[in-house]
């Protein structure tokens, strides 16, 4: 259904207790994505990204603003929206093909088509031999990638990635990255992508969301044009991750464009 | 995960697996022994007091030939398991219920952490006046001295269930039951296989404790307190190996279903 | 196979217990409010208050015999006998000194050859495999062969009660010293310490926690003995105490004299738990 999957943020802060002093990790986060459009997120260290993607899935309920999935409040997790976690978080005692299925546990499909749609999903990341291995069998980037298979499992109308492929080596990340856009285009499945690779971030997203740090907040909001997000040689291309890439200076502490913000 | 996990032996401690060094250990006892036999042999030392190793084995031999011994024995496992299926049987639920359960945590977790404080063979004559001297006595003691390790440990596994997977859960939209089955009962299963080798070793006290101070029916302890009344020095020893081989057989026995249940570990 | 499970399951048993006072997940944050402490407080003595009212209704409307379980009325008032006729300080007062010689004899051979064990791969090797084969046999499987050999006074209790302690405090030392990273020990390597410079200013720090958690098992292991040979061969102490109330079936005498155990017992263990505690304190940051 293309109508599903619009997702709003209005106005949200989110703050923070830290030894006694208050941080606040978001300010005035407003925006909004429409059905099936992907949104990748670049900001410095510590500017709130994955704690934005917290409050949209719905684990921290804590918050000011308003955060609509369809136009409805959100109430907790639910299995329309999916995260990869920064962290892997597996489930060391489950095997691969297990930890995968434990995003149908919910689904009412019948036995034999979850054991099909686990084994696509791990082949689809390339995992289709290590099925009975266990997490801490993998190396790091293939246990993101079971992560990966596990939150497309079901097919959330919303996905959500918090530097999914950090931990890959550039071959498995480029590939993987192809795989998630057609995925994510042929599903219609909406998808904010938190990434450090503004490369990765232009080539996936529809948008870029540029955040600063101290308080975490959107600095600006790049369209990507279709086709400068295609070719990675093109000029348009390079353009585009020169802007974001100032722009992203501008917020960064280390940096002397601070003074400019 | 962090809460339990094995530490193996740092630094020099592991190359003592070299085959030829094992067999050090044994130099010490196999000297000890050559002593004592030696010392009853030779009359240095009364032999009601230390009997030779021959006397002993002939004590073992002669109380297996008239099936005694082989009583006594079933006696004191059937007791000991009995007690201690019990005690973890209501130790895992209670101890999973406290860890889970913020509210049991703050309403009943002080209550259970003030009760294990009186040392268990103080509920002896407590229980002995509740369910007599018999069987059914011993077994709840039994019972009682599994049900703490059981749960403290079960208790402590529980409440420290990873949050980052907890999260997972949650944003799996798991079902309580799937929630316990798949996430809390495993994160938590070492802690409880050391509750329960724990309460196997306690158990193990406890028959032994029971059958001194209920002095009915067949029993090791039964048979250690005969020896000690009738001043049978090569019983009293003899039962002294038994409770010991017995209690390393059952430990063995916990650690081998221990490390077919956690195979994840061992990676 | 030269760790038997027993050493690793009270070693498990100290982390798992240790990582229960580091902190609890949920549970006050450093620094709660003051008000914070007496709703915990008070959460904790509903529960107890509770059954502590149901006993008492049960007994004042007799709807358990008191041969089964006396009004607590009944046992205040024979505490509040024993206390004022100075019966209860005289009879705990023997079992503490027991419970204190004993641990000390137990906890001081148990950290000598715990030390030796640890540093030595000699000593370890020859000693480890007969100890912890000894270990296996409970405590209690002692007695009948002590009280031949010693008779039943004094000295039975006090040994039954030193080797109680010194399973665990033998164990966690060495384990202690066995367990200090081989990356600390590399450190001072590199840093070309000698013998007493890497004892004094590695293996002992490093190993100390765990070494005290052993002394801590060592004396609630000690406690638990106490109890054991007192009901079975003492004309003195709180463990005779319970015997006596026992024979002549006075279950208030019982019931008193196992809370007054309780309570010796507790404080014994949370002494040594602050103690134990502060030590551990630069372990928080890791964890
Ligand atoms: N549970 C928490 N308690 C207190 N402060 C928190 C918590 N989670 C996040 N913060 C604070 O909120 C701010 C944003 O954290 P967040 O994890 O969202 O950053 P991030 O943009 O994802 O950084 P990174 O790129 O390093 O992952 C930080 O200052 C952090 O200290
Ligand atoms: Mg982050």
């Amino acid at each position: 259904m293309p109508d599903q999957g619009t997702l709003e943020i209005r106005n949200v802060f989110k703050r923070f207790e830290v030894a006694g002093r208050t941080v606040e990790a978001l300010s005035g986060i407003d925006l909004s994505v429409a059905p099936g459009e992907f949104v990748s997120v670049v900001g410095a260290s510590g500017c709130g990204k994955s704690t934005l993607l917290r409050l949209i899935v719905g684990l921290d309920r804590d918050y000011d603003g308003e955060i609509l999935l369809d136009g409805r409040r959100l109430a907790g997790p639910t299995l329309d929206r999916a995260i990869v976690f920064q962290e892997h978080r597996l489930f060391p005692w489950l095997r691969v093909e297990d930890n995968v299925a434990l995003g149908l546990l919910k689904s009412a499909l019948p036995a034999p088509e979850k054991r099909k749609l686990v084994r696509e999903h791990l082949e689809l990341v390339g995992l289709s031999a290590f099925a009975g291995a266990y997490p801490a069998q993998l190396s790091g980037g293939m246990s993101q990638r079971v992560a990966i298979a596990r939150a497309l499992v079901n097919r959330p109308d919303i996905l959500l990635l918090d530097e999914p492929f950090g931990a890959l080596d550039a071959l498995t990340r480029a590939y993987l990255q192809a795989e998630l856009r057609r995925i994510v285009r042929s599903e219609g499945i909406t998808a904010v992508l938190v990434t450090h690779d503004v490369e990765e971030a232009i080539f996936l997203g529809d948008r870029i969301v540029v955040m600063h740090p101290r308080p975490g907040r959107i600095a600006e909001i790049l369209p990507v044009d279709a086709a400068s997000g295609q070719d990675r040689a093109s000029t348009s291309f390079a353009h585009l991750r020169e802007t974001v890439l100032t722009g992203l200076g501008a917020g960064h502490p280390a940096l002397p464009g601070r003074l400019a913000a | 995960m962090s809460a339990v996990t094995i530490i193996p032996p740092a630094g020099e401690a592991a190359a003592t697996t070299e085959p030829k060094r094992r067999w050090n250990g044994l130099i010490l006892p196999a000297v000890l022994i050559l002593l004592w036999e030696g010392a009853s042999q030779s009359g240095l030392v009364d032999d009601r007091l230390l009997p030779s190793l021959g006397t002993v084995a002939g004590r073992g031999w002669s109380e297996l030939a008239d099936g005694r011994l082989a009583v006594d024995i079933a006696s004191s496992l059937a007791r000991d398991v009995s007690g201690f299926a019990i005690g973890s049987a209501l130790g895992i639920p209670v101890g999973l219920a406290l860890g889970l359960s913020r509210t049991l945590d703050r309403f009943v977790g002080p209550t259970f952490n003030a009760a294990k404080q009186i040392a268990v063979f103080a509920w002896i004559p407590l229980i002995s006046v509740w369910f007599g001297v018999g069987e059914a006595a011993k077994i709840a003691f039994i019972a009682l001295a599994a049900f703490t390790p059981v749960v403290v440990n079960t208790w402590a596994g529980a409440r420290s269930v990873p949050r980052t997977l907890g999260e997972v859960a949650d944003v799996l939209a798991l079902s309580r039951w799937q929630r316990l089955t798949r996430l809390e009962i495993p994160s938590a299963l070492p802690s409880i296989f050391v509750g329960l080798q724990l309460g196997l070793i306690y158990s193990w006290l406890a028959t032994v404790g029971a059958e001194y101070f209920m002095t009915i029916g067949p029993g090791i302890g039964g048979l250690m307190t005969e020896g000690r009344e009738h001043f049978h020095m090569d019983l009293v020893i003899l039962g002294v190996l038994l409770l010991g081989g017995i209690g390393l057989g059952l430990n063995k026995l916990a650690a081998l279903m221990e490390t077919s249940a956690l195979r994840w570990k061992r990676y | 196979m030269t760790n038997l499970d027993l050493d690793r399951v009270a070693f498990e048993a100290a982390v798992a217990e240790r990582y229960r006072l580091s902190g609890r997940r949920f549970g006050a944050r450093a620094g709660a409010g003051v008000a914070k402490r007496a709703g915990t407080i008070a959460a904790a003595l509903i529960f107890p208050a509770s059954l502590f009212l149901v006993w008492q209704v049960a007994s004042l409307f007799d709807l358990v015999p008191a041969q089964i379980l006396p009004d607590p009325r009944l046992v205040l008032a024979t505490f509040r006998e024993f206390y004022d006729t100075g019966d209860l300080a005289f009879h705990a007062r023997i079992s503490l000194l027991r419970v204190l010689q004993g641990f000390a004899l137990g906890a001081g051979a148990g950290l000598l050859l715990g030390i030796a064990m640890g540093l030595s791969r000699r000593v370890r090797e020859f000693v480890e495999p007969l100890f912890l084969a000894l270990a296996q046999v409970p405590a209690l499987g002692w007695i009948p062969l002590v009280m031949l050999l010693v008779g039943i006074d004094e000295a039975l209790k006090v040994i039954i009660i030193a080797k109680a302690a010194l399973i665990p405090v033998t164990i966690n030392t060495s384990r202690g010293i066995l367990n200090v990273p081989r990356s600390y020990r590399e450190v001072g390597e590199v840093l070309t310490f000698g013998r007493w410079q890497t004892l004094t200013r590695i293996l002992a720090p490093a190993s100390v926690p765990t070494v005290f958690t052993g002394i801590r098992y060592g004396l609630t292991n000690a406690w638990l003995a106490l109890v054991a040979v007192e009901l079975l061969a003492s004309s003195e102490g709180l463990g005779y105490l319970m015997v006596w109330g026992r024979q002549l079936f006075q279950l208030d005498l019982v019931i008193m004299a196992m809370i007054v155990v309780g309570v010796i017992g507790f404080l014994l263990d949370w002494s040594l738990g602050l103690v134990e505690r502060r030590l551990q304190r630069w372990e928080a940051a890791g964890s």
